[in-house]
């Protein structure tokens, strides 16, 4: 059982760390950011490919990995939020066009092939690949019964450390009581002479840099890259992870990641994988009956 | 077999599969045997629908090239008669749905006279009764589950007409490899590891469960997950905390690499056994080191000295520069034995005046 819980524990910090970019801009703009799970497979795809199509270390490869997930994070708020956002359209309308680009970019990734036009980003088509043995360094620790894996144990101290961080900037710096002040009431905050889209932008960067993060140390780990890694194992998970901690609640998704990943693996070792997803769902349902504004949440508004 | 693992394949050679395929199609054998209808200056336009990319991209592409590898074969030779083959090769994605899109399109559009594939038999489930209906004969190269052939409209028990295969089924690759590692190392006890929501996979689960009795093997658990489970350390510490001296594998694609690679990093030191889905090089270098010796059942061994497979397997090497596997000798295989079927399906190939493509005497479309 000890094992499982460190399974557990693994998966929670990539649900945890997923979950924080997308509550993140759903605490700033009201919005659920639908193309985070695309963002979070390029993160994992572009370094896939940086490393071993492009001849990069795996280092470099997931820092411009990273830095390009930042980028698209860019290319979401001017061509999904910001337009719509000008001509006052509904949240609904944001969310549409997230799914849109989603789709797109998901699309894109899957039409990689050699000859084709995204071949430079990616030539494994819809393909799941993994990082050959020996691109990435990989001790195994054995304590006790348990077995540590250092592709997934560095993945928990990074993720809580930069939900640290992220915490301490948003509570304690110019920049994050900016955010704050955009998230309370956008057009307050623009008379008071902040820069809202600039900070808007700035949430879509934090945010999509964490995904991509987040999609990389999920590559590493698990040895699964594809078009699809986004949508099947994140999107609607990260989802349940902000509603189960609160929806904009920073705390909430750390916890609420942690708590989904208890949750699945519990179920998988208890009840089987066939109610995996439906155990974690239920519990989400559970809390959205009980305390529909989720364990950390502190108010309840309307929103999309 | 394999560039950095040497999975140590059953060689259990079932190399008479294509004759009894053949002999179901009625064919002559040799290529161009309706000597008395010339095809000169005409087109025998052939498909296939493969798993290029996907969860079978693993097989697909391998398939696709030892059948490419035959049309070339037949063609630099002068063909079916005087025919040239042309055949148009689909990649399904590894996706139900699109098998079947794609296998009507071929069959409706391109108006092919007969097909090669799906590579998967979740996909055979939707293709084959299609391409039945439509009378379109498709034979299988490496669709392995149950009721693929001859009952691929199953439950119904009336033979499929139309639809063949070279491929060996799991219902005797499965047993006969649990056969002979038991005879070797007689095991006591073994976990099952099964995608539950792949016919390939499920299928194979339950011919394990209906064998390892018969050899004494005490099934300790079976642990089913789902093919689109990227985490499958849960379901691993499961099977190894059982200490098991057999864990089966009945999954496709990438997912048997990564159950061996995390097993092994837990300390296990069992062996693992499989079925098709451990048949190729792609496997064997995705698993690396923690796939090393894992047996499985072939219908086809590289090291094979029949005269014929050695000539496809230098031709093989000499085109692609790599070795063949299992999914490219049946690919291969597959279209040679389409190319010389002149009788497939109650229906024969014709050369009609002023049509500048071969047809078939009876077709349904």
């Amino acid at each position: 059982m000890d094992q499982q819980i460190v399974n557990a524990i693994f998966i929670g910090s990539i649900y945890a760390l997923f979950a924080v970019g997308y509550t993140l801009v759903f605490g700033i703009l009201d919005i659920l950011n639908l193309a985070h799970s695309a963002v979070f497979m390029l993160g994992a795809a572009l370094t896939y490919s940086l490393a071993i199509n492009h001849g990069q270390s795996f280092w470099v490869a997931a820092v411009l990995g990273i830095a390009l997930s930042a980028l698209m994070g860019l290319v979401i708020e001017h061509v999904c939020l910001r337009p719509l956002r000008r001509r006052h359209a509904p949240p609904i309308a944001a969310l549409i066009s997230t799914i849109g680009l989603a789709l797109i970019i998901v699309a894109a990734v899957e039409q990689g092939r050699p000859g084709s036009l995204t071949s430079s980003l990616w030539v494994d088509g819809a393909n799941s690949v993994a990082f050959p043995a020996g691109t990435i360094p990989n001790p195994i620790w054995h304590v006790g019964d348990l077995t540590l894996e250092a592709t997934k144990v560095v993945i928990i101290p990074i993720s809580i450390a930069l939900m640290l961080v992220l915490g301490y900037v948003m509570r304690y710096t110019q920049v994050g009581r900016g955010l704050r002040a955009v998230a309370e009431n956008p057009r307050a905050a623009r008379l008071m002479g902040l820069d809202v889209d600039r900070m808007i932008s700035l949430t879509l960067v934090i945010s999509s840099a964490l995904g991509g993060l987040a999609g990389i140390l999920f590559g590493a780990a698990l040895g699964d890259i594809s078009p699809y890694i986004g949508r099947d194992n994140v999107e609607v998970r990260g989802l349940a992870v902000i509603v189960l901690g609160g929806m904009g609640s920073i705390t909430g998704a750390v916890f609420g990641g942690y708590l989904l990943g208890m949750i699945e693996v519990l179920a998988a070792v208890k009840l089987g994988s066939g109610v995996r997803g439906g155990v974690a769902f239920a519990a989400l349902f559970l809390v959205l009956v009980l305390r529909p504004q989720g364990l950390f949440g502190t108010r309840l508004r309307e929103r999309i | 077999m394999g560039e950095t693992v040497d999975m140590n394949r059953m060689r259990l050679v079932v190399g008479l599969l294509a004759t009894l395929v053949l002999a179901a199609c009625g064919s002559t054998g040799t290529p161009g045997g309706n000597s008395g209808n010339s095809y000169s200056g005409k087109t025998i336009k052939l498909g296939a629908v493969y798993s290029i990319t996907g969860a079978g991209g693993v097989y697909g592409p391998q398939s696709r090239d030892g059948a490419l590898l035959a049309v070339k074969q037949i063609n630099a030779s002068g063909g079916i008669n005087g025919a040239q083959i042309e055949l148009t090769v689909e990649d399904d994605t590894s996706d139900k749905a699109i098998s079947s899109q794609k296998t009507q399109s071929l069959i409706q559009q391109n108006q092919v006279l007969a097909l090669l594939g799906p590579t998967l038999s979740n996909s055979a489930v939707g293709a084959h009764p299609l391409a039945e209906s439509l009378k379109t004969p498709m034979l299988a190269t490496s669709t392995t589950g149950i009721h693929i052939v001859p009952d691929c409209n199953a439950p119904s028990t009336t033979p499929c007409k139309y639809i063949f295969r070279d491929s060996l089924g799991e219902q005797t690759a499965i047993p006969d490899n649990i056969m002979s590692y038991t005879n070797d190392a007689h095991p006591k006890t073994g976990v099952l590891l099964v995608a539950q929501d792949d016919k390939f996979s499920s299928d194979g689960g339950k011919i394990v469960q209906d064998t390892v009795g018969q050899y004494n093997i005490q099934l300790l658990k079976t642990i089913p997950f789902s093919k689109n489970d990227a985490d499958l350390s849960s379901y691993v510490t499961q099977a190894v905390g059982l200490h098991p001296d057999v864990i089966f594998i009945t999954s496709l694609g990438g997912i048997p690499a990564k159950i061996m690679t995390a097993a092994r990093n837990q300390n296990w030191q069992g062996q693992f056994l499989g079925g098709n889905g451990f048949n190729t090089a792609t496997v064997s270098k995705q698993a690396g080191a923690a796939g090393k010796g894992a047996p499985s059942a072939s219908a086809w061994y590289i090291g094979n000295t029949f005269p014929s497979n050695a000539d496809f397997v230098s031709a093989y090497k000499a085109e692609y520069s790599k070795d063949p596997d299992q999914f490219a000798a049946q690919g291969y295989t597959g279209l040679k034995i389409l190319a010389t079927s002149r009788r497939c399906g109650s229906s024969r190939w014709m050369a009609p005046a002023g049509s500048s493509s071969i047809t078939r005497s009876s077709p349904a479309r």
